[in-house]
């Protein structure tokens, strides 16, 4: 018997485990101002879970979530903002303070609910199969491409900060109102946004776990390892690599809507490079090459961050930032991989218990060059 | 269109240029020289700033003498990181870029909690609040200083990694490290002192951006991804970075006197993921292997 | 020319310096064609150039009778040309049984791969490839731990799977045994009836045992043509290449 870590049945049953103790947690707790900070946790665990998929298993470290995140975002916000728009008030105050008395082209898709919310999803995860298109086709990879991201994430910011009359500027949108769909409205502060949450994570969960053990899988985790050796057994790379950043952006996009529809805001600040890096480090804490390590990670730190207020931040973030230095350093594959070697050493010990006779016509394990 | 305000367009776009230049400076070397890319590095610009805060506040010490004695204590700042944490990290590239954003939070942080959040100025001598007129142009006599600080150190480099011994060491050791360490280079000692020099001339354009903005402990963030972008366009080499940050730095501000400073620096994001897009190895990329 | 491969007047320079010159073969199914001559001789260049991972700057390299100069590595190798590489190149972090899965290259589209889960006919082939090299003992063990013997034998594994047409293997007996070789060497004689090889070797023995056809080259064109008793009687093959070579 293997290692348990790496035994399929085993991590269904674990991914199963963690999503039944998270469903429990509404009917244990009565607080809905917890239950909704611990649903935008959720959404970070999104967000960690599509940074793992493209990174640690893809080997495609992005720094530029925030782009399918916050573009996401924004077009739930615009999709919520025009829900409150009435025959006698149909112009947002973000254009009528700014001068403008029509509603920009930009704004009309959301004026319906259904176009909006695809419209929210569709254009991050688009942007992502161009953009990523673009430069995987150009061999772009590693540590280019993330600056890459890092540079168009800093032109998105850039741009949604200057274009007021259309984004907000710095203010951002603030919807009046919790977010509407098919007659239901999905109040921020309740049981029924953590579930909408809880149902977006566990579907990406399985989405995520089932590519990973593809076929389709199999391919991007050989390109992980040797992008060029694979190309010379006819795969297409730059397919496969913008394949799996566009389902990771999909995810994020997915995960901006269901933010918004937490906090009822969004401002230019999703687009920050601090904020997409810090999904990086949960992944990278938690431990990127396992999705639910990864998700737990999110939990983890978001979650000790906003115990220790804002008393504590500064030191909270300086030792955060030593953590992280620690763990690429010492443990570049996070805290998951300290299960794994423990699972691991159970596993030889109880090889060496059993004593299994070695089948006789291998020869002597050879050391490694 | 007044002739002079293009005039005086052109000539902040000099100057742009040569602030983006002696941010990219320090950059250009450690990637250049170990393929580094180290996200830290607009924190060691803020670390130039806040040492020559300290300097003055602290030690009375006139503010042209915090600039050199900046590029000392960051450099020091440098040559720690690079013995504590880089050299163990050559050749994971992808973990050295975030090994060094979690050291860029530790300096953030840490200068926070030392310094407290409240912004700084650096106090220079009265000379430098002026304007130059040229005509219908003017620009502040401390631009034209930065411009001066920037082509020397250019200069001082160029003469360092051409003419000097150490500066064939270092390119024996960018083009091969093996083959270097075979003729006897300490190809270590080299990475350390690159990157000790990199990190000064952090120290030093932070010494000049801190009168050029307030001194705050998030003044460097900015910095990074835009010093980056100069090095990757330039492709890596010195040269590069230059006619990077003048084409860069010029066009930033022609676009700016047609909309504002925020399209303009949109423009230019896009415009550089488009280059790099057709030319991922930079202008003048440098000859030889990468490690 | 009728050839499976067919190269016509390639030329590759680098900068200014030529490294493959005028270089012209044919290649007919069914045979191995042992690619031999000092070092610096263009092998692996022309290597690179057939399998796309360099362009050639003119030429033709008609494969199967389809041009295919100048195509990306993906689309030459689905066109049916497979690859062992001089330094062995396997997918370290994987196991050996997903190296041997991944080479089997048969469906290549990301979209349908997404919904596949199991490969028919994989399990199969993969025992028997297995088998043959030797392996079904690792096939649970990440490849980068393997011998390098191992690792080799498990390229020429992987090179199988892909099922070629055309294998180019580089240098496949660097670092194997005495018993190892013998093997390789029936191996590839059994593989003339469903492929056709080019073989880049070094040890003379090796290419007696296994060749139809030997092509020395020189200075990055050809220099002789024949059977391995023809080359080794031609008296400018043992002025530029048998003078100078090593022990085999």
């Amino acid at each position: 018997m293997g290692n348990l870590y790496y035994n399929k049945t085993a991590q269904w049953i674990a991914y199963a485990a963690f999503f039944a103790a998270l469903a429990i947690v509404p009917m244990a707790i009565d607080d809905d101002f917890l239950l909704n900070q611990l649903a935008t946790y959720g959404v970070y665990g999104m967000l960690a879970l599509s940074i793992s998929l493209c990174w640690g298993f893809g080997g495609i470290l992005n720094l530029g979530q925030g782009i399918a995140f916050g573009l996401g975002a924004y077009g739930m916000a615009m999709t919520m903002q025009m829900q409150t728009q009435t025959e006698s008030n149909p112009i947002p105050p973000i254009m009528l303070n700014n001068g403008l008395d029509y509603l920009p082209f930009l704004w009309w898709p959301f004026q319906n609910t259904a176009v909006g919310l695809i419209f929210a999803v569709a254009v991050p995860t688009l942007f992502c199969a161009v953009f990523g298109g673009i430069m995987f086709r150009a061999r772009v990879s590693g540590p280019f491409f993330a600056i890459m991201t890092l540079a168009m994430l800093s032109a998105f910011y850039t741009i949604i900060l200057d274009q007021q009359a259309y984004t907000g500027g710095v203010n951002g949108i603030t919807p009046p109102a919790p977010f509407q769909f098919a007659g239901i409205e999905i109040e921020p502060y309740s049981p029924l946004a953590y579930w909408t949450v809880f149902f977006a994570l566990l579907t990406a969960t399985v989405i995520a776990k089932l590519i990973t053990q593809s076929s389709f899988g199999l391919v991007t985790q050989a390109i992980r390892d040797d992008a060029e050796r694979v190309r010379f057994l006819g795969y297409g790379v730059a397919g496969y690599e913008t394949m799996i950043y566009t389902i990771s952006g999909l995810i994020a996009a997915v995960a901006g809507c269901l933010w918004v529809m937490l906090v009822q805001y969004v401002s230019p600040a999703q687009l920050d490079v601090g904020f997409s890096i810090s999904m990086v480090i949960w992944a990278a804490i938690g431990g990127r090459m396992s999705l639910i390590g990864s998700i737990i990670g999110a939990f983890v730190i978001q979650g000790a961050q906003s115990y220790l207020g804002d008393a504590f931040l500064s030191t909270w973030l300086l030792i955060l930032g030593g953590f992280f230095i620690i763990i690429v350093r010492f443990l570049p594959n996070g805290l998951a991989s300290l299960l794994e070697a423990a699972l691991g050493l159970l596993a030889t010990k109880k090889k060496t218990t059993t004593k299994t006779p070695r089948e006789s016509n291998c020869a002597e394990p050879v050391p490694a060059e | 269109m007044e002739f002079g305000s293009v005039l005086n367009a052109l000539i902040l776009g000099v100057s742009i240029a040569s602030i983006w230049l002696i941010a990219a400076l320090g950059l250009t070397i450690i990637y250049g020289a170990a393929g580094v890319i180290n996200m830290a590095h607009g924190e060691l610009i803020m670390l130039g700033a806040y040492s020559s805060y300290m300097l003055q506040h602290h030690f009375g010490v006139p503010y042209l003498l915090c600039i050199p004695a900046s590029f000392v204590i960051v450099g020091l700042v440098g040559l720690i990181l690079e013995r504590g944490l880089i050299q163990y990290l050559y050749n994971r590239p992808l973990d050295t870029l975030l090994a060094t954003y979690g050291v860029s939070l530790v300096l953030m942080q840490g200068v926070r909690l030392i310094f407290g959040s409240d912004p700084k100025y650096l106090a220079v001598p009265e000379v430098f609040s002026t304007n130059i007129s040229l005509g219908f142009a003017s620009i502040s006599t401390f631009r034209v200083i930065v411009f001066a600080v920037t082509a020397l150190l250019v200069l001082a480099i160029w003469v360092l990694f051409y003419k000097t011994r150490f500066g064939v060491q270092v390119r024996a050791v960018m083009q091969n490290k093996e083959m270097a360490s075979s003729f006897g280079i300490n190809a270590n000692r080299v990475y350390m002192l690159t990157f000790a020099l990199g990190a000064g001339l952090a120290g030093v354009a932070g010494s000049l951006f801190g009168v050029l903005n307030i001194v705050l402990p998030t003044m460097g963030s900015s910095y990074v991804v835009q010093a980056f972008l100069m090095v990757v366009v330039g492709g890596g080499s010195l040269a590069g970075s230059v006619v990077a940050s003048g084409v860069t730095g010029e066009l930033q501000s022609v676009f700016a006197f047609f909309t504002n400073d925020t399209f303009a620096r949109f423009l230019i994001f896009v415009l550089i993921v488009v280059f790099l897009r057709f030319r991922p190895q930079g202008l003048f990329a440098k000859a030889g292997a990468r490690r | 020319m009728t050839g499976l491969l067919e190269i016509h007047h390639l030329c590759k320079s680098f900068d200014t310096v030529k490294v493959i010159d005028d270089f012209s073969l044919e290649v007919v199914e069914g045979t191995l064609c042992c690619l031999v001559g000092p070092n610096g001789a263009g092998k692996t260049t022309t290597m690179d150039l057939i399998t796309g991972r360099i362009k050639p700057t003119s030429g033709k390299i008609v494969f199967a009778s389809d041009d295919i100069t100048g195509q990306s590595e993906h689309e030459i190798a689905r066109a049916g040309i497979g690859r062992k590489f001089q330094v062995p190149a396997v997918l370290r972090d994987l196991t050996v049984r997903q190296n041997l899965a991944v080479a089997y290259s048969r469906q290549t589209n990301p979209f349908w791969n997404l919904l596949r889960f199991r490969v028919p006919g994989l399990a199969q082939k993969l025992d028997e490839i297995a088998t043959l090299a030797g392996l079904t003992h690792r096939l649970n063990e990440r490849a980068g731990i393997l011998s390098h013997g191992e690792t080799q034998w498990l390229e020429i594994g992987m090179v199988l799977m892909q099922e070629p047409r055309l294998m180019l293997m580089d240098e496949p007996i660097a670092g194997m045994t005495e018993s190892e070789i013998e093997k390789t060497a029936r191996i590839f004689k059994e593989l003339r009836k469903s492929t056709t090889l080019i073989v880049v070797e070094h040890d003379m023995g090796f290419v007696r045992e296994i060749a139809d056809v030997v092509t020395v080259m020189h200075m990055g064109s050809l220099l002789a043509q024949g059977t391995i008793r023809e080359i080794e009687a031609d008296p400018r093959v043992r002025a530029v290449y048998l003078g100078e070579q090593e022990a085999a």
